[in-house]
């Protein structure tokens, strides 16, 4: 199962992703918990991929059996700047509650949502590709 | 994509403390709706305020930042904040960006309700 979207930077075309995280996340038997937090992670990505990709993006899903572990693969590709990973600010809550940022919350969602996350960026291309295994962790 | 829009209802409940139902996409736009919401019954006196999630089950960090501003201004005035009918995700995600740590969650609105009019009676 492999489902392509090509997406415009429209206001919540998120959530046509979102639905493709849920029709193949049903059909893969994925717990309803984990479809919403792959759903949420999906969104981050492509908000993402929207604020600093500068034009249409890419999302790939499809369904793995890594070592007989069945998994829903999400990859979400832009073509902005790039970034380091390594370098990437990540939040915490008593680094917001009080400051006037209180954005930059996406990679650490995703990061902590799903399984595995692996990004890859460079000048042109960031690829954001994570895996929820169908029987995850709470 | 249209069941995704944020609906919104409010109530006063007693004296001080106000409800806000939110079923919905809690995006941008959603955070603002509730955040409008908040404003309204804030100037109303309210200082306790239960938003209630049924129905909910997407959102966003960005959506999310603008619950923590509302949190930001209760804290501000001495009230407080409270969340019901939360999925295990939108709870995972409060966790995360600090909202749990300052704002009080129950199960249901009854048991909400239950537990902040005892606070109030003590």
């Amino acid at each position: 199962m492999e489902v392509v979207l090509h997406l415009p930077v429209v206001p919540n075309v998120e959530l046509v992703a979102a639905k493709a995280v849920e029709a193949l996340g049903g059909a893969l038997g994925m717990h309803q918990t984990h479809v919403e937090a792959a759903s949420v992670a999906m969104v981050e990505a492509c908000l993402n991929a929207m604020e600093h990709g500068g034009g249409p993006f890419t999302v790939r899903l499809r369904s793995e059996n890594q070592e007989s572990r069945p998994c829903l693969v999400i990859e979400v590709e832009d073509h902005g700047e790039g970034f380091d990973p390594a370098t990437a600010p990540q939040n915490s809550a008593s680094r917001v509650l009080g400051s006037t940022m209180k954005r930059g919350w996406g990679l650490t969602l995703i990061r902590e949502l799903m399984d595995e996350v692996q990004i890859r960026s460079g000048p042109g291309m960031t690829q954001v590709s994570m895996r929820k295994y169908v029987e995850s962790a709470p | 994509m249209n069941e995704e829009r944020i609906k919104i209802s409010q109530d006063l409940l007693s004296d001080g403390f106000g409800l806000i139902a939110a079923s919905g996409y809690i995006n941008n736009e959603g955070g603002q709706a509730i955040a409008d919401a908040a404003n309204k019954l804030m100037d109303q006196g309210c200082k306790t305020l239960l938003i209630d999630l049924d129905g909910t089950r997407i959102i966003n960090s960005i959506g999310v930042s603008i619950l923590l501003e509302i949190l930001e201004k209760l804290m501000d005035e001495k009230g407080q904040l409270a969340f019901c009918n939360l999925t295990p995700t939108i709870s995972k995600t409060f966790e995360i960006m600090g909202l749990v740590q300052y704002a009080s969650v129950y199960s249901d609105r009854e048991a909400a309700q239950s537990a902040i009019a005892g606070d109030a009676s003590v």
